[in-house]
């Protein structure tokens, strides 16, 4: 039983490593806007508007590479958002290795709701051809 | 602790209270009340899925994405007001829009690398 637990938790381990690191490592090396190794976001392809993600990988990118503007540029939102993801990742890999998490922040349930909102209004607003809103346009900072 | 029927004082053991009798054994505990910002302790912990869920919403699709958000705050809403079983419910619903963001995710990028397979291979024919 103890061994199978064992197995189990290096599988998990693996896995995590895996996914953790794959992405890092292709964001860094493949250029998302010019490489094509990364699919187009079938919304913007299909519909040719801004979805609140758009720009992310671009802007992983350029974290990556350490051009904090241009990252900021691509999706402000993700950036904003990056600290408290990455916590909670790093909070649920450690739940399913070491059996607790890190320490757990109860968010209100109206502060959550209002991100909702937040991120419908950040995609209107992306997409309003109107200063300065088209300034959330993915890139459209780095052209000021 | 004490009487939940008169509020006399009894020792934490007692069976039955000192003062009116009741039963003190039986006695359903309360639900401890969650306040907003709570540090939960080990073993009260709920996932309610929101990291998965914003991560769906950014990387997967914003249309599923935002139903798991709601279900997520709305686990921790109902956890915050002590209903355990309708936190369980709705962190099970936060899970599922996730596991379904991720799978529109998967099927779009595979029916995207067929496309770009039937591209090619359209495009080896007419040369």
């Amino acid at each position: 039983m103890r061994i199978r637990v064992q197995l189990r938790k290096r599988r998990v381990l693996a896995a995590m490593l895996l996914l953790g690191t794959a992405p890092i490592i292709l964001l860094r090396v493949f250029d998302p806007a010019t490489s094509g190794i990364f699919p187009p976001c079938p919304i913007r392809y299909l519909t040719g508007l801004y979805c609140p993600g758009c720009g992310s990988l671009r802007a992983m990118h350029a974290l990556l590479h350490g051009e904090l503007a241009r990252a900021w540029a691509m999706n402000p939102l993700m950036i904003v958002m990056l600290p408290f993801v990455t916590y909670g990742l790093v909070s649920a890999a450690l739940l399913e290795l070491r059996g607790n998490g890190l320490p757990e922040i109860m968010l209100p349930a109206k502060w959550i709701r209002a991100f909702c909102v937040v991120v419908v209004l950040y995609a209107v607003a992306r997409n309003l051809p109107l200063y300065p809103f088209d300034l959330l346009a993915p890139g459209a900072m780095l052209h000021l | 602790m004490f009487c939940p029927q008169c509020g006399a004082s009894n020792a934490d053991n007692a069976a039955v209270c000192v003062q009116c009798g009741r039963n003190l054994q039986a006695v359903i505990p309360v639900p401890p009340i969650q306040t907003p910002g709570v540090v939960l302790p080990p073993g009260a912990s709920m996932q309610n899925y929101l990291v998965f869920a914003i991560l769906a919403t950014v990387f997967c699709c914003p249309a599923t994405g935002i139903p798991a958000i709601i279900y997520a705050a709305q686990a921790n809403g109902k956890l915050q007001a002590g209903d355990l079983a309708g936190a369980k419910a709705a962190s099970d619903n936060a899970k599922l829009w996730c596991w379904i963001s991720f799978g529109v995710g998967i099927v779009g990028t595979v029916l995207y690398i067929l496309l770009i397979m039937l591209g090619l291979l359209s495009g080896l024919h007419s040369s």
